[in-house]
């Protein structure tokens, strides 16, 4: 492998890379603060891509109810320019984070205060999961939407660099997704890690007993944990949407399980640990050689098997030693 | 006999999905939350298609006329068991979640390599797989489905009152104890999820033929989460519940026929209406109440608005 070749893999790996980041983050943000995995978080991650379509497009042309109806009929303001898809990906995600808030209130919440077997929060997150899934089937119907062009205004497509007599190519939308999954993943860690609200959370996480005990209501920053996860879902949803199209009610599952991968690689409930772990998936799954792309889907889950029969924890995670 | 024709294959369906149920129950006998069943039934199904198909096997078809069919069950429950020794003995020392998650890395890469493989026919999946015994109608497999699963109950009934039953009550209950008692967990626990992987493989090999084709559809994490809703809404405590769970999970979307697009959604609710009303399972609240543990538990302890604590371990 040439060096071009070398970067170019390079490149593709950390963008789609912190895009599994920014999705996992849901996952761990949601199991650091209550030990469960939310398996509804793929339909988020879809739902987020749907709405920022929504808000883009206005209109399902294919199939499904809401066939022929036509939100902006004059076209929708906010087509055709960078800051006008900007605000429709943050709308979009905004909405798709109170999705997660609702989903905690119906399927969550109930069962905690039943102290019911976290195992069942497994069963009721998935059957939010298909809910979702076909209702927007019923909506919208089965078919993939792509965004339409020029959701990146005057952005010229990629960019070219020569290198010796190879040119590598940086497409936007991979640039747009790094900074952004970047700056986010930032702003999160200094939330969590500086603010009065991002100590309060890690209080909850640690032990919510105790944090209750000191006054820190624990159920409202629970809501909070399932907005900021539904946020990051759902923008990760946007920025895959943005860059790849929709393909149908389905298509966050891959991306769902992968985030499996990711936050299991990196530590489960270690923020930190599901950077890298998105990102080292992200990488490796670029490097996989042309000749075998079709093991790619099989990358991710090899290294989260093998992850966990050499180092349980993950890679940044601590160790829990079994109390009696 | 119309009756049979109107409805037999729904039947054979449930039983099948029944016993697959119970593949994960086995499992969960001694503790532990493995989701490899839907692999392993894949696994079967291909080696009995395999078998049924490909024109290496001619001669063994030709020799063995309708002795074929249980030869491919035997190689599917010998062949599924090594796997689930080679895949048991480094995955059972992961507890609860991570179990769950080895797991189902486990059934992505199985389904992966059948995608991409020649023999398994790629994405297009084996086609053209010959009817069980030469029978002629669906409901005709209730005579494969209904023996496996009497054989199957009896084994779990005298399971539970063996030694080895009581070694995984034991284990599923505290595994630290278990251990300190001279139980060797791992032994155990490799062993209930081997008898999860053989039966999940007999019953793939079984349904090859029942349902005429095979692809890689058949091993997937919906699956994993379907038998896991079996058990869970059937009841987990008792081997009634997920054959329970199977059979009704199973008949809910063709009773909700009639809505047509909205049966999935309606299926979704139930899932989460009867996680939440439900906790014991069906079978767990109409049975009776559980003996009480000869060592009283300690009273439940406040842990504020949270509930009890949600450590993996608890998983």
């Amino acid at each position: 492998m040439d060096l071009s070749s070398f970067l170019q893999n390079v490149l593709n790996g950390l963008a789609i890379g912190s895009v599994y980041a920014l999705f996992a983050l849901g996952y761990t943000l949601i199991f650091s603060i209550l030990g469960i995995i939310n398996f509804a978080h793929g339909a988020v991650f879809t739902l987020g891509a749907y709405f920022t379509y929504t808000l883009i497009s206005g209109q399902f042309e294919n199939n499904g109810l809401l066939k022929g109806v036509n939100l902006f009929p004059n076209g929708s303001p906010l087509a055709g320019s960078a800051w006008g898809f900007a605000l429709s990906a943050l709308v979009g995600s905004v909405l798709a984070g109170l999705v997660a808030v609702v989903i905690e209130r119906l399927a969550f919440r109930p069962m905690r205060s039943r102290g019911a077997d976290p195992l069942l929060a497994l069963v009721s997150s998935l059957g939010v999961a298909l809910v979702i899934v076909n209702l927007i089937q019923i909506l919208v119907g089965a078919e993939s939407y792509s965004f339409p062009d020029g959701i990146y205004g005057d952005l010229p497509g990629a960019l070219l660099f020569k290198l010796g007599k190879k040119t590598i190519i940086i497409r936007t939308v991979q640039v747009i997704i790094f900074g952004v999954s970047m700056v986010l993943l930032l702003i999160l860690g200094l939330v969590i890690g500086r603010t009065r609200t991002g100590k309060a959370l890690r209080a909850v996480a640690e032990n919510p007993g105790t944090a209750s005990l000191l006054g820190i209501s624990v159920d409202r920053f629970i809501v909070i944990t399932f907005f900021l996860a539904g946020l990051l879902g759902g923008l990760a949803g946007t920025l895959v949407g943005s860059s790849f199209g929709i393909a149908g009610p389905y298509f966050g599952v891959t991306y769902g399980l992968k985030g499996l991968a990711v936050i299991v690689l990196g530590g489960l409930g270690s923020i930190p640990g599901a950077v890298l772990g998105g990102l080292v998936i992200g990488l490796a799954e670029a490097f996989v050689p042309a000749d075998y792309s079709a093991y790619n889907q099989a990358v991710a889950f090899a290294l989260l098997f093998v992850i966990l029969l050499v180092r349980p924890q993950g890679l940044l995670g601590k160790l829990q030693i079994q109390k009696v | 006999m119309e009756f049979l024709q109107q409805y037999g294959f729904l039947m054979a369906t449930m039983l099948q999905q029944g016993l697959l149920g119970l593949s994960l129950y086995a499992p969960l006998m001694a503790g532990q939350l493995s989701l490899a069943s839907p692999g392993f039934y894949a696994l079967g199904g291909y080696i009995a298609a395999v078998i049924l198909t490909n024109p290496a096997f001619a001669g063994w078809r030709d020799a063995l006329g309708y002795g074929i069919y249980p030869l491919t069950w035997l190689l599917g429950a010998v062949v599924c068991g090594l796997l689930g020794v080679v895949v048991g003995v480094p995955a059972l020392r992961l507890r609860g979640i991570y179990l769950a998650l080895a797991t189902i890395a486990f059934v992505e890469i199985l389904r992966v390599l059948a995608l991409n493989l020649s023999i398994t026919g790629g994405a297009v999946g084996l086609f053209g797989i010959p009817q069980a015994f030469g029978f002629v109608d669906r409901w005709q497999y209730l005579w494969q489905f209904l023996p496996l699963l009497i054989l199957t109950l009896l084994f779990f009934h005298q399971l539970s009152r063996s030694r080895t039953g009581r070694a995984f009550r034991a284990i599923r209950e505290d595994e630290l104890a278990a251990d300190a008692m001279g139980v060797p967990p791992t032994r155990y626990k490799v062993l209930a999820f081997v008898i999860g992987a053989v039966l999940a493989g007999i019953v793939g090999s079984m349904s090859a033929p029942f349902l005429n084709t095979w692809n890689a559809k058949q091993g997937t994490f919906d699956a994993s989460i379907a038998y896991l809703a079996f058990v869970l809404i059937g009841g987990s405590r008792s081997m009634w519940g997920p054959l329970l769970g199977g059979a009704l999970l199973t008949a809910l979307p063709e009773v909700l026929r009639g809505l047509a697009d909205w049966r999935l959604v309606i299926n979704g609710l139930v899932l989460v209406v009867a996680s939440l009303y439900l906790p014991q399972g069906i079978v767990g609240s109409l049975g009776r109440k559980p003996k009480p543990p000869i060592r009283p538990s300690a009273p439940p302890r406040d842990e504020g608005p949270v509930g009890p604590p949600y450590t993996p371990e608890t998983l």
